[in-house]
């Protein structure tokens, strides 16, 4: 009976002494690199082009200072929610992190990100080397500067240059309708040109394939028929236009589009299946970000190789948008983190990730010769962007999205028509005011 | 006899009770509480004291009342065809000796994948354009469909999904509950001269039931809850025809940053659970009483 | 009894095909996977897996999520199993116990996980195994607890009667007898929540950094901007079910001879 209990005992004990020195070994902070004296920079990242292009060359940053650069990347969607603890808390486990560009109204707002003006002014960075529409989207809010623009991933019309110079579609579409094959026309004219290519080419090729993914997806593409439609989500008084006779046309030619000329599954896609749609030759054009093109133009990573180009939306004004590079509110040490900034965003950092198929936002480094050279398409880039539009910087932009999103795509499925679509989302938007 | 009662109390359900109570104390009060302020996590502090204003507004709110429908739907589609089939599946597996290994371990495997890498393979498997099963429904003279983009087919191939991810669960389950029943009933149940379907229904059911009731209720609660998919999936469209009330809670919390509001949704899903959960329990008292 | 194989056959195909497609994915090209008609001719490279161990740490991310998952499986089974006997055996008003233990499920983690993270990050606990563990037992220990009670009540109480006539505690009574005769269950119960916690990710993506992160956090960030690599994603998954396949060895025992206890019952 005492030796049973005893034994019970024991075995009790032997557990609980196990499961202790398990926990205290996992509760151990294993710094990575730290603990030595030895100084590190943790960065939170998407992982975007440039991620890599930056990420290699990082040794060079570390063999000049000393200083240890981590970047951890996780998927955009998760981004968000990992940062949002992250703010909250009374220290951050990031030095560095990236803003998406309609976060940045939201960040500001509650004091995430930290002004970077006494840094530039005392460092003596030039931050006039950024182009304008970069600089307002992801830089300056209200006159002081947050963030420096690190990449753009503006949209704009990627088509296929064989389509729609081929001779036999435009002498089909001459005689149909008595117009030019065009990319260049307007937004009506692209819409009925897309509807002719997969009224003519069927499941083969669709004339464009789209996105219609709620929210980021869909709304993004949407945002550059609005602007190339002549509307926009404020006009210059500042009051809602969002359900304007502009905006409602853009979506009628949005749903029209979707319908009758892209693949059956649009509705549905992502960026990523919209993407692989046209790069294994299933439409003739996808408004997309704008460095979609080198990797389409990649034999490795598509079948339409050598057969694309990059052009102005129709109707002429694109959706900007890009990262910026933010110091936390609550980073451990904002002069470490500057460091690094000034670094990564140099000429020649710059000029090398753009090298290496990054992003670039400088205009210096795109209207580079040797930059240029490599990518052509840039020099198009850079008109285009002058002629593009951002989502407003708004503390609410990600409900705004989010609740577009929704909308829009109610109004392709067909539940509501455009007007009330829109109505509605004009109705939140004064919510939100 | 009251000393030991105590004495076990200390050794058999101490130990688990302080460790729920430091993992679930905390964000269980957190969320009780801000359900009723306006806190939004824009602006630090709690926000002001809005009584049951966030109640109200989430029961005012139509989409979210949409989503409970979608939600209904879901759960109990997703839950009665997973049982049903985790049942035959099991008790197929069962039956036999030779092969029940081999068929087991094929079956178990796509639990063990993690919902967001299922959500983005079945992406590529149902691409409508480039996906394989839209092809292989060709081949064989059927016209492949957009499984994601009609809002009349989302729904369903959402829980079709869910139904391959989580019918080897109640396989599991069941099995594992199969294979420890006494053989002795059977047994005197075949002397008596009892059918296959007589005995099934005269010992395996009543003698499962505890078993039954306890997967079913666990499934209804995770299958309400159910997030990852329709985040890697649909995203709750196309329109609303997938928006589900974890979808909307999502929304609340981690893009609007209204965790006030989100809480409260969260203790309305719970005042709807309570009951079930209940009924289901008194279910399993009822057989051991 | 043929019968039965062919619908097991029928059955198996139903899991099995779209299993074989993840394969075959991982082992060509991402342009390849998207050809339709397929390429059945598609050359087959290994170049996915290697990517996965060169490009991203996929080796230390494994240890983490099986270390996590293990530690989290043990402690949970372990309490769980005793508490769920005790609720069985000794509460009254079981039904409010079960009931109540089973409303914390009822939160969805969305909500859970920003208070979570702010007490776990003002212990200074981020990025730790602790926090992941200690996460994790939030739902593995009310699950086990739960899933066994049904065990535990189709064990006759006379067995119990039975040794304490014997002299053996509670205690005793529960790791010498009742305990081997649930362990099919436990077994069932402990797989399942070994794999809940291997795939679990609103958690880990919140509490985990470069030092703790696990395989669901890092197969959803091969969902990039530049596109879903695919074809890396099947082959982390491939290899992210080898580990649980082996693990179900375990159990395999205790499902395939279907152990029956006659003397017992």
């Amino acid at each position: 009976m005492k030796r049973n209990r005893i034994r019970t005992a024991a075995f009790l004990l032997a557990a609980v002494m196990v499961l202790s020195l398990a926990l205290s070994g996992c509760g151990k902070k294993s710094d990575a690199g730290g603990g030595d004296g030895k100084k590190t920079i943790n960065i939170l990242m998407e992982d975007v082009p440039d991620t890599a292009c930056v990420a290699a060359h990082l040794e060079e940053f570390e063999a000049e200072t000393g200083i240890t650069v981590n970047i951890e990347s996780v998927n955009y969607s998760s981004m968000h929610e990992k940062i949002l603890t992250q703010m909250l808390s009374s220290t951050n486990a990031y030095d560095i992190i990236v803003v998406d560009c309609y976060w940045v109204g939201e960040f500001v707002t509650a004091g995430w990100i930290q002004p970077l003006d006494d840094l530039i002014e005392s460092s003596g960075f030039d931050t006039s080397v950024y182009i304008d529409s970069m600089m307002n989207m992801v830089g300056e809010v209200d006159g002081a500067t947050y963030m420096l623009p690190f990449y753009n991933y503006m949209l704009s019309l990627v088509y296929r240059t064989d389509v729609w110079e081929d001779e036999a579609l435009q002498e089909g579409y001459r005689q149909a309708t008595g117009k030019e094959l065009t990319v260049n026309g307007t937004m009506e004219d692209y819409v009925e040109a897309c509807k002719y290519i997969t009224s003519v080419k069927g499941e083969s090729l669709a004339g464009a394939v789209m996105q219609g993914l709620r929210p980021d997806p869909i709304a993004m593409e949407w945002c550059n028929y609005l602007f190339s439609c002549g509307g926009d989500f404020y006009d210059d008084n500042g009051d809602i236009v969002i359900n304007s006779p502009e905006a409602v046309h853009a979506l009628e030619l949005y749903v029209d589009n979707m319908t009758n000329a892209a693949p059956s599954g649009a509705p549905g896609f992502g960026f990523d299946e919209a993407f692989n749609v046209i790069a294994q030759g299933g439409a003739a054009s996808y408004v997309t970000y704008n460095w979609m093109l080198p990797k389409l133009q990649n034999a490795s990573e598509s079948s339409v190789a050598g057969l694309c180009d990059i052009a102005p939306m129709p109707g002429g004004v694109s959706l900007n948008a890009g990262w910026g590079w933010a110091i936390p509110h609550n980073a451990p040490d904002a002069e470490l983190s500057w460091q690094f900034l000034q670094w990564v965003e140099s000429f020649d950092v710059c000029k090398a990730r753009a090298l290496d198929g990054g992003s670039p936002t400088r205009s210096d480094v795109m209207s580079d010769p040797e930059v240029l050279e490599a990518c052509p398409y840039l020099a198009t880039v850079q008109t285009i962007m002058e002629q593009s539009k951002m989502i407003p910087i708004m503390e609410d932009a990600p409900q705004l999205i989010e609740v577009l999103g929704r909308e829009l795509s109610e109004a392709v499925t067909g539940s509501k028509s455009a007007q009330e679509a829109l109505d509605m989302v004009a109705q939140e938007m004064q919510e939100m005011q | 006899m009251r000393s030991i009662r105590r004495k076990n109390f200390t050794v058999f359900m101490l130990p688990s009770l302080i460790a729920l109570l430091l993992v679930l104390a905390i964000p269980l009060g957190y969320s009780l509480i801000t359900s009723f302020f306006n806190t939004n996590l824009k602006y630090q502090g709690l926000g002001d004291f809005v009584g049951l204003s966030n109640y109200a507004s989430v029961l005012q709110d139509e989409y979210f009342i949409e989503s409970v429908v979608t939600t209904a739907k879901f759960t109990v589609g997703v839950v009665v065809v997973e049982f049903l089939a985790g049942l035959a599946i099991a008790l197929l597996l069962n039956n036999i000796r030779k092969g029940r290994n081999f068929f087991f371990t094929i079956i178990i495997v796509p639990m063990m994948i993690t919902p967001i890498a299922v959500g983005l393979i079945w992406r590529l498997l149902l691409h409508a354009n480039l996906g394989i099963v839209n092809y292989m429904l060709s081949l064989v003279g059927i016209s492949g469909q957009a499984w994601l983009a009609d809002s009349s087919l989302a729904l369903k191939t959402v829980m079709f999904i869910d139904v391959w991810q989580n019918v080897p669960y109640m396989v599991l389950v069941i099995l594992a509950g199969l294979v420890t029943l006494p053989a002795e009933p059977y047994e005197a149940a075949a002397i008596d001269g009892a059918s296959r379907t007589q005995s099934f229904f005269r010992l395996t059911v009543p003698m499962m039931l505890p078993t039954f009731s306890v997967v079913l209720l666990l499934r209804t609660i995770t299958a309400l809850k159910t997030y990852d998919l329709i985040f890697v999936l649909t995203r709750g469209g196309p329109g609303t025809s997938t928006e589900v009330i974890s979808y909307h809670i999502y929304q609340q919390a981690f893009r609007y940053l209204e965790i006030g509001k989100a809480s409260a949704m969260s203790y309305l899903l719970l005042l709807l659970i309570i009951p079930i959960a209940f009924l289901f329990v008194r279910i399993s008292r009822n057989r051991t009483a | 009894m043929g019968l039965t194989y062919v619908a097991l056959t029928l059955i198996t195909l139903f899991f099995l095909l779209p299993l074989l497609w993840i394969l075959r994915t991982s082992l060509i090209t991402k342009v390849e996977a998207y050809k339709i008609p397929p390429n059945w001719m598609a050359e087959v490279t290994l170049d996915n897996y290697i990517s996965i161990f060169t490009d991203n740490p996929f080796g230390s991310y494994f240890l983490n999520s099986f270390f996590i998952a293990l530690v989290s499986t043990l402690i949970s089974v372990l309490l769980g199993a005793m508490s769920s006997y005790w609720i069985c055996r000794c509460a009254r008003h079981n039904g409010r116990l079960k009931v109540a233990i089973l409303v914390t499920q009822m939160i969805p983690p969305v909500v859970m996980i920003i208070p979570l993270s702010l007490v776990i990050k003002s212990l200074g606990l981020d990025d730790t195994y602790f926090a992941l563990i200690m996460a994790y037992l939030s739902f593995n220990l009310p699950y086990v607890i739960w899933m066994l009670l049904s065990h535990f009540e189709a064990i006759p109480r006379e067995l119990d009667d039975a040794c304490a006539v014997d002299g053996c505690t509670h205690v005793q009574a529960y790791f010498r007898v009742v305990l081997p005769l649930v362990m099919p269950g436990i077994m069932a119960t402990a797989v399942y929540s070994f794999i809940v916690c291997w795939n679990e990710f609103m958690f880990a993506l919140n509490l985990t950094g470069l030092n703790t992160r696990t395989i669901p956090v890092a197969i959803a960030s091969l969902d990039t901007q530049q596109g879903v690599m695919i074809a890396e994603l099947c082959a982390s998954t491939i290899v992210a079910i080898l580990p649980v396949i082996f693990l179900t060895v375990f159990i395999k025992k205790y499902l395939v001879q279907g152990l029956t206890f006659g003397s017992v019952k």
